[in-house]
């Protein structure tokens, strides 16, 4: 179906409060039914040091239904969802990474991952949920391996990037890692075959038509063949990854190359991107707008290239923190924000 | 040829001709002290270098020593993972340039060190320092 700008709007749905500070990351659980079949189930985590899950009840409205506090010792940066739906990591600015795992209608915390110097900016779980990785303003990668029993190995610390390191991604099908940072740079990790042996496999810089400021998050589409990065140059880059599927060496990730930058749209840093299962980009920043992107379907010769959809000015008080799709349902947007509160949009065809 | 310009010049160019050999003198004698002062310096701050690079090394390879002889005692006190990082730590401590402090690469190698030595820590869940550990951060402030 064919999103035309005329015809789509963003329609506010529902706003989540609760938190006492600003929300910093946001993670809808990809199979919320293993979670004492909630039909969504959105975590949210903030400077308030806690994290908050919300559950979708019988009146299709979120309400918050588990509140994880007293481990954090400050804030908490991020979460992440494992594949399975039962774990989530949580990465705090106390240099640790707790995990936590759903039992019997609550979360325990079951791991907490120490290592990092000091603050924790993001982690990550890979799709074949034998990897999660973190990283920090210790300018470090580390990367861990799920083992049984809920305990994790450290299997690599990565050093490479010569500034904080703002986010990690894995991509949505290889065990591939990416890494972007304050360092202007996006920073690509690959394990040479089976030997704990990762190392970067390619680094994409102004030089690579990459990014001229802090580079501040990065997703992958569903197909894994493109991935997003956003950054405080005011601009969205589109990158093809489309080597990471194609061949099975180290070799391939060396080909990521840029296709498209978007700018113009946003007047401040854009501090998260994130790709629908169907296709579109939306983007937050610190003009407190967000703005969705299609690709542009024309000449299949050219170059792809990729318009705005429309712009949502003043969709929070504050900055933008954090945007994601939902996976089960691809209208679906939350929007998480300095303001304190939680957005949930709704993208709808106009008739 | 005026006798009473000539006069003039030569007395200048005698004052002229001192100040020079003056300080011609004073600065044979204190090059001397610098050369001396500068020498004693620097085997002072050599040493304090040299004691660092030591130390730090000194102290990876007596947790090196220490967890193999744990393992000597049981071998199943590890597991693959921590052994294999361990016998990598030491092949790193080895091949340490420690009497080539010009070597280039000494900064890098350090640091491939240091992280090894982390990986092993982190899967012991120890943390293990000493004091005056160099730490490879600055105190910068916190940013987001």
């Amino acid at each position: 179906m064919e999103l035309l700008d005329s015809s789509v709007d963003l329609q506010e749905v529902q706003k989540l409060e609760g938190h006492a500070d600003r929300v910093w990351g946001l993670a809808w659980n990809p199979a919320p039914h293993n979670c004492g079949g909630a039909s969504a189930m959105l975590a949210s985590c903030s400077g308030d040091k806690t994290l908050r899950i919300w559950q979708m009840g019988p009146t299709h409205h979120l309400d918050c239904s588990t509140i994880l506090e007293d481990t954090h010792t400050r804030t908490v940066r991020s979460c992440a969802w494992s594949p399975c739906g039962k774990f989530l990591a949580t990465a705090s600015f106390d240099s640790t990474t707790a995990i936590w795992k759903y039992v019997g209608g609550d979360f325990e915390c079951v791991a907490t991952l120490e290592g990092h110097e000091n603050e924790v900016k993001s982690v990550t779980w890979s799709s074949s949920g034998t990897f999660l990785a973190t990283c920090s303003r210790d300018k470090t990668v580390w990367i861990w391996e799920v083992q049984p029993g809920d305990e994790y190995d450290c299997v690599a610390v990565l050093q490479g990037h010569s500034q904080d390191v703002k986010m990690v991604q894995w991509h949505p099908l290889v065990d591939v890692l990416v890494s972007v940072s304050y360092d202007n740079s996006i920073k690509v990790w690959a394990e040479d075959g089976d030997s704990d042996d990762w190392h970067c496999v390619q680094t994409l810089n102004e030089g690579s038509s990459g990014h001229t400021s802090t580079v501040w998050s990065v997703a992958f589409n569903s197909s894994g063949d493109r991935m997003v990065t956003s950054s405080d140059d005011l601009t969205l880059k589109i990158w093809d990854t489309s080597s990471a599927i194609s061949q099975t060496d180290t070799e391939g990730f060396a080909s990521w190359r840029h296709i498209c930058t978007l700018s113009g749209y946003h007047g401040r840093t854009i501090f998260s991107a994130h790709w629908s299962s169907e296709g579109v980009i939306a983007s937050g920043a610190g003009d407190d707008a967000l703005c969705l992107f299609v690709e542009e379907k024309g000449n299949s010769v050219e170059e792809p290239s990729y318009r705005l959809l429309l712009k949502k000015e003043k969709a929070h008080d504050m900055d933008i923190n954090s945007v994601r799709w939902n996976p089960k349902d691809q209208r679906i947007l939350a929007s998480a924000s300095d303001d304190g509160t939680i957005k949930i949009w709704e993208l709808r065809e106009i008739s | 040829m005026d006798p009473k310009s000539n006069n003039l010049n030569d007395f200048l160019e005698e004052s002229v001709l001192l100040d020079e050999s003056q300080y011609q003198e004073g600065f044979k004698d204190g090059y001397k002290d610098g050369l001396v002062s500068g020498k004693e310096e620097g085997r002072e701050v050599g040493l304090n270098a040299g004691f660092q690079v030591g130390e730090e090394l000194g102290f990876y390879q007596g947790c090196v020593d220490v967890w193999n002889s744990a393992m000597q005692i049981d071998p199943d006190a590890f597991t693959s993972r921590v052994r294999k990082n361990i016998a990598q730590l030491k092949t790193l401590i080895d091949a340490f340039p420690l009497l080539e402090p010009e070597n280039e690469n000494v900064q890098e190698m350090m640091d491939s060190i240091r992280l090894k030595f982390r990986v092993v820590c982190a899967n012991l869940r120890v943390r293990l320092e000493y004091e005056g550990q160099p730490n490879s951060l600055n105190k910068d402030s916190e940013d987001m």
